[in-house]
Order: C-alpha cells, then sequence, then structure tokens
C-alpha cells in the first residue's frame, strides 16, 4: 500500500509529462486573439515570393471607392508579359495574414498547494521556438512612350509601358484616361532613368460585372531581376498621412530584412493585464504607434518570422503547399535544390519546409521613408513572433502556506502587468489599474487581510 | 602601457561600438558569436605566429645558437604581444558586420581572417584587410553568413560618434586621407547619379548617412598595414574602391557593395607600393625593430 502510495505521483508525473511537456517545451499558452491587418482602414499588403533573382509579387489593393476610377501605376524592373500577370485569389492573402499576425495568449496558473511537480511543469521557461495577350508593340514616338505589351488578365487591363521622359509619361497616361496626381512627372523621372518599365493596370468594367467578385482581386506578376525593392515613394504623392505597408517576404531560406532602413522587431513576450482580452485589437494599435514613434518613425518592424511548416502557438493553421504555391511559392516542386544551399546535417537539427516567413510592418510617410524599400534575404533562421501574454490567476480555494504566499504576491505581479501594459501602449495607469481592479477585484486584499497573513494567521 | 598604444583605443572603440550594438541597435547581433570571433583570431593568430617563427628558425639554422635563442624569445615576444591587439581588432570588427546563422560559420570567418595575414604576403607586407577578407570567405563558402548594411540606421548621433572616434585614430595614424578620398569622391559619384534621375536630395543623403558606410570608410579601409604606404597611392587605391563600390551598388544591386570592392581590389596595394615608394607603416617603434629583425632573418 505505501508502495503505491509513493507510485502514484510518480506514474502522474510520468504521464503528465507525456501528454504537456512538448507544449511546454514551445511556447505554451493558448491563442486567444489575433492582430491582423483588419485593424488599419488602409494597409497596403504585397506578397513576395523571391529566390535567386526570382520573383513573384502579388498585391492586395486597398483600394476603396468607385470601381470604374481603379489605376494604378508601378514601376517595375522588366518588361511583363501576359504570361507573367494573374490574379489572385483574396483569401491567400487573408491565409498569410491571419497565420503571422501578432497574437495574445493566455495561461492558467495552478493551483498552489497542490503537489510540486505539477508547479514546475507549468513553471517551466519556454525555451526558444521549435526553430524553426497578344501582344502588340507599338510606339508613341512624340511622348517617348513605349506600350510593350497590352493584354487583360481577368477584370483588369494592363498595360505594360516604357518611357524616354516623364512629361511624355505623364500625358500618355492623361490621354488615356488615367487621372494622374500633381507632382506626379517629378516622380517618374528617376523611374524612367533607371529604365523601370511602368506596369498600369485599369478595371475592365464589363469584365468585372461579370465575374461576380464584389471586391478587386490581387494582382500576381512574376519576373526575374537582381532588383528586389519595393517602390514606396509613387503612393505618396497624394498622401496627407502616414500609410502602413505589410509586407510578406517568403524566402527558401531564412528571415529577410531591409537594407536601407533598420529592421526592428516589435515588442514581444510581454506579460499584460487580463482585460486587454477584450481590446486586443486597440491594444496592438496603441503598442504599435509607441514604438513607431519612439523608433522616430524611421525603421521597419518586423511581426513575424517563422518556418512555414509549423507555428506555436498557431492563429491560424499553417498555409498548404497548395495555398503556397497560390501564394506565389514556386520552388516547392524544385526537387533538384539546386538554388537552395544544401547544408550539413548537424546545423539543421529540425526538420524544416523550405518556406521562410517574414512579415515586415512599415509605416511610411514621406519625410522619413525618402528612398523606396530595398530588401534582402538572409540566412537568419531564428523564429520570431509577437506574442502578449494573459496569466490568469488561480480562482480555486487557498489554503496552505504556499497559497497564501502566492496570494500575497499577486498585487505586485498586478503592478507589474499595469506598469507593463503603461510602458507599451502610453496608456495612463491609473485608467489601466482602474479597469484591472473591475476585472480581478475578488483578488484584491484589504489592510487587515495583509497584516493577518504577515502575522501567519490568514 | 594600457592606451599607449593607438591600436588599444581602436579595441575600445570598436567594444563600445559593440555594446552599443547589442544594447540600442542591432537584433541580430549575437554576443556568443562575437566570443567565438574573438576565441578563433586570437588561437589563429597564436597558432600561425608559431609555426612562421619555427619555420624561420629552421631556415636560419647556421645562425650561433645564442644568438638564435635571443632572437627566438625576441620575436616571440615582440610578435605576440602586438599581434594580440590586430587579432582582436579583427575579431570585433568581424562581430561588427558579420552576421552568421551557426557558429561555425563566425569561426571559419575569424579563422581565414587571421590566416590571409600570413598568407597573402608581398615583401612581408599583408595586402587583404582581415577582417574583410573573412567576411567575403564567409559569405563565398558558407550558406548563412550575410551581412545586414540597414542595421545601424542613419541616426546623426550615431554618425557623429562614428566620425569622432574613428577621426580621433585617423588623427594619431595619419590615414585620414584615405577615408577623405573615399567618402570624398563616392559622394560626388551618388550625387551625380541623384541629380541624373531627378530624386530629391533627401533620397541622396538617406543612402550616404548609413551606419554601416561610415563604419567602413572609418575604420576599415584605413587599417594602415594593409593598404598602400604612400598617400598618392592611398588616394588612388580609395578612389578605386568608392567607383567600385558605386557601380556594384547601383548596377549590380548589391547591398554588401563596398566589402566587395575593398577585397577586389586590395591586391592593387601591391602595384601602387611598387609606383609609389614610400616607408611600410609601423604601429611603434618596438614593431619596426621587429619587422626589421624578420627581414633580416627572411634574407
Amino acid at each position: 500500500m505505501k508502495f503505491f502510495r509513493l507510485l502514484t505521483p510518480l506514474l502522474l508525473a510520468i504521464v503528465a509529462v507525456l501528454c504537456f511537456a512538448p507544449a511546454a517545451w514551445a511556447f505554451c499558452g493558448f491563442y486567444v486573439a489575433k492582430a491582423d491587418t483588419k485593424l488599419y482602414n488602409k494597409a497596403s499588403q504585397v506578397v513576395i515570393a523571391r529566390d535567386g533573382d526570382r520573383t513573384i509579387l502579388t498585391m492586395a489593393n486597398d483600394f476603396q471607392g468607385e470601381v470604374k476610377d481603379f489605376a494604378m501605376v508601378v514601376p517595375v524592373p522588366t518588361v511583363l508579359q501576359k504570361e507573367q500577370v494573374r490574379v489572385t485569389e483574396p483569401k491567400i492573402i487573408e491565409r498569410l495574414d491571419a497565420f503571422s499576425a501578432p497574437r495574445l495568449v493566455e495561461y492558467f496558473d495552478s493551483d498552489p498547494c497542490a503537489p510540486v511537480y505539477e508547479r514546475e511543469l507549468s513553471a517551466a521557461p519556454a525555451p526558444a521556438a521549435s526553430n524553426q495577350s497578344a501582344r502588340k508593340r507599338s510606339s508613341d514616338d512624340s511622348l517617348g512612350v513605349t506600350v510593350e505589351a497590352r493584354f487583360n488578365v481577368g477584370e483588369y487591363d494592363i498595360v505594360i509601358l516604357s518611357a524616354k521622359e516623364s512629361g511624355g509619361l505623364e500625358t500618355w497616361l492623361k490621354r488615356n484616361g488615367y487621372k494622374i496626381p500633381r507632382g506626379a512627372k517629378q516622380l517618374l523621372q528617376p523611374y524612367i532613368r533607371s529604365s523601370m518599365k511602368f506596369f498600369v493596370a485599369k478595371v475592365n468594367l464589363d469584365k468585372f460585372e461579370q465575374s461576380g467578385y464584389q471586391f478587386l482581386r490581387p494582382l500576381q506578376i512574376s519576373y526575374q531581376s537582381p532588383k528586389f525593392m519595393l517602390p514606396i515613394r509613387l503612393g505618396m504623392i497624394n498622401a496627407t498621412t502616414e500609410q502602413d505597408l505589410i509586407v510578406y517576404i517568403l524566402s527558401p531560406q531564412g528571415q529577410a530584412e531591409i537594407t536601407n532602413y533598420r529592421t526592428v522587431k516589435i515588442p514581444s513576450d510581454a506579460n499584460i493585464p487580463i482585460f486587454v482580452k477584450d481590446e486586443f485589437g486597440e491594444f496592438y494599435k496603441s503598442m504599435f504607434q509607441t514604438i513607431y514613434t519612439k523608433e522616430d518613425r524611421k525603421v521597419g518592424f518586423l511581426e513575424y518570422a517563422w518556418d512555414m511548416g509549423s507555428c506555436d502557438p498557431c492563429s491560424a493553421e499553417p498555409l498548404t503547399p497548395e495555398e503556397l504555391k497560390q501564394a506565389g511559392v514556386f520552388w516547392l516542386d524544385d526537387n533538384s535544390a539546386s538554388n537552395v544551399p544544401v547544408s550539413p546535417n548537424f546545423r539543421r537539427p529540425f526538420p524544416r519546409s523550405n518556406v521562410f516567413i517574414s512579415r515586415l510592418h512599415v509605416r511610411y510617410t514621406r519625410d522619413k521613408f525618402p528612398e523606396d524599400l530595398i530588401f534582402q534575404q538572409t540566412a537568419n533562421s531564428e523564429s520570431f513572433q509577437g506574442r502578449y501574454v494573459l496569466q490568469h490567476p488561480f480562482q480555486g480555494e487557498l489554503k496552505c502556506q504556499a497559497g497564501r504566499e502566492y496570494k500575497q504576491s499577486l498585487p505586485k505581479r498586478f503592478e507589474q502587468e499595469a506598469q507593463t501594459l503603461a510602458k507599451l501602449t502610453n496608456w495612463k495607469i491609473q485608467d489601466i489599474r482602474n479597469k484591472m481592479k473591475l476585472s480581478v477585484g475578488n483578488l484584491r486584499y484589504s489592510w487587515w487581510e495583509n497584516f493577518l497573513s504577515w502575522l501567519g494567521l490568514y | 602601457m594600457l592606451l599607449k598604444d593607438i591600436r588599444d583605443y581602436q579595441i575600445l572603440f570598436l567594444g563600445l561600438f559593440l555594446v552599443l550594438g547589442i544594447g540600442t541597435r542591432d537584433w541580430t547581433l549575437r554576443p556568443e558569436f562575437i566570443g567565438v570571433a574573438i576565441a578563433t583570431c586570437l588561437a589563429t593568430q597564436w597558432i600561425l605566429s608559431l609555426v612562421i617563427s619555427h619555420w624561420s628558425l629552421a631556415k636560419n639554422i647556421d645562425a650561433s645558437a645564442a644568438t638564435l635563442r635571443e632572437r627566438q624569445g625576441r620575436t616571440r615576444r615582440v610578435g605576440q604581444s602586438l599581434n594580440i591587439r590586430s587579432a582582436l581588432i579583427t575579431s570585433l570588427g568581424l562581430g561588427l558586420l558579420l552576421r552568421a546563422d551557426h557558429w561555425t560559420t563566425m569561426a571559419i570567418a575569424a579563422a581565414l581572417a587571421i590566416a590571409s595575414k600570413f598568407i597573402f604576403q608581398v615583401g612581408d607586407k599583408h595586402f587583404f584587410n582581415p577582417a574583410n577578407f573573412g567576411i567575403i570567405s564567409a559569405l563565398i563558402l558558407t550558406p548563412d553568413a550575410w551581412v545586414s548594411p540597414g542595421q545601424w540606421g542613419e541616426e546623426w548621433w550615431y554618425g557623429l560618434l562614428f566620425v569622432g572616434t574613428g577621426g580621433m585614430i585617423l588623427q594619431r595614424v595619419g590615414r585620414w586621407d584615405t577615408t577623405a578620398a573615399f567618402l570624398g569622391s563616392y559622394s560626388l559619384l551618388e550625387a551625380i547619379r541623384n541629380l541624373w534621375l531627378g530624386w530629391t536630395w533627401d533620397v541622396y543623403w538617406h543612402r550616404l548617412m548609413s551606419g554601416s558606410l561610415l563604419l567602413f570608410a572609418l575604420f576599415m579601409i584605413t587599417d594602415p598595414r594593409s593598404i598602400p604606404n604612400s598617400r598618392i597611392g592611398r588616394v588612388v587605391w580609395a578612389i578605386c574602391i568608392a567607383g567600385l563600390t558605386f557601380i556594384l551598388r547601383n548596377y549590380f544591386f548589391i547591398s554588401t557593395a563596398v566589402f566587395w570592392a575593398l577585397f577586389a581590389l586590395a591586391p592593387l596595394t601591391i602595384l601602387l607600393d611598387v609606383l609609389w615608394l614610400a616607408p611600410r607603416f609601423a604601429w611603434q617603434e618596438k614593431d619596426e625593430e621587429a619587422g626589421e629583425e624578420l627581414l633580416t632573418q627572411h634574407s
């Protein structure tokens, strides 16, 4: 009988380790909410899948207004043919967004009066992540504009232009019914001089109505060029406020970063008060604004970096190979792996899917981001996620010494959480404290409870 | 003893940048890899110094035993105490600029950086900048090395810090001409391009204010031991590097253009030293003695 008593906790411990340990080794806690791009009224989203100098770029339009007014002019490095342009489903960008969005997780404190092994298990520090058309070439000599290609794809009419001078390009666009904002001429010139081409898209209303889509679908272009950049200058011509841009970079190797601006990780792994659960979106927006101001509004932020094969905790299921292909990943079938450097096994202790996602969030204005964004892929396989933690105190009855100590430690912990939240979001600490009292009311202590427990009587 | 040598200041400043970088700037900097770089550089320096001194001894077997012992003692003493400094500078430079996913990459870069000093020598002068050689070898030979040119940002006070500390060292070693020629010609080329393209001038300043570029111009291309000895040689050399950097960055879209340009043009030092003769740089008088001694041993 005595033997059995000893054995039971041991067996329990083994079972517990077998059942829960994998969660404890990785980032434990349960995912409860995510801060996706729906938070922002206007956030352009771009997916860049790139391997070597081959690129597939997907542009989601944040266009709000009459579809007939939609037009976009994007400088591109090469002349694109019809086969290089297609439309994709908006769903794929939503999936990438959901998968990589900053997330809120929650933990529940265990009973401090319960046997020790359980507590040790739940208190185990979370170590680093588990790593792991028919082409028609016509030239308008007087304007110096060449129509390199003209075709339609889905609901879009597309023209690829090359130009000799910006005045001519501006005139051409105006004559062909594009509304070009003031000041565009000066901005178009540098792109013409660096021999960029112009990808010009308009909505074909007949086709759009036939298609039955309610919204404009993302356009996807593929090209081969050593230029790994994203032109943001043109978009700033008539912008009055800062603009949000989310770039998802899919790479066969590791993290991507900006080479001509600093790339900074957003604050992560902070314990924050429980009431944030109901206003996570607001929290994230305030936090982002605070760090953006603190960094003097001139850096790009890394919100997520992870191997596409896994996630922990998952705010959405990893994308299937089919979805990845739709997102532009073109090297999945490439079994020869000639472009992916094969490293010795000892360097890759974990199996990797050969797609790594980096989610970069750039909030830019004309004065702080004078130059277009230039990126590079690195071999940095370190995982990172914007993750915020809610730690629920134990709610049950506490009738042991450890329980009393635990209860005494709580006010200090709550105050710490309040201060962390105030620091991250710039919210008023007093407001935070007031809100917290509402949500953890029954865990506050009166002065006499504190006094009695100090005497060891309570 | 401490801070008597200019290189002590250099070590101090580079160390300060690393601390600042880890603390405030660059989240890809990994302290343990800097440790690996320092350990590997010092170890490689020590081993290769031993090998070289044994080799020289074997060649001078006919010399008298007493002179030999004396020489051996002096060479080793002088060589080691002095070369720890330059090995340390090389490792700090690697730590500041090179990034890797695995520590072995850092070790390979550090070992090759120091080895390049011993292998690529003409007339007892090495012509590759050791840290630069280490960076380029890691980029070519390993799958997981990279350089983060954006991570030092373009904060004005960082620029000021680099210019201030770098300027102080350059003043002491008398190599400000190289930095001036490099930055002057590079910014002139970028200015012409900016004017031609029609960008506004804030684009130009943004391109030039990069912390990595300043770090390179002040601390890497000015290493007096591996660059041309004569002033005119250095100016010509720096202008060539600026030109190649400009071409690689703007026409081949290589973000790490400066490092490739320095690597490709390092051997030009030999030619420039032949064209314009000048005495070789020495950190201290003692060092010069040691150099002469080694020369006589070789001859």
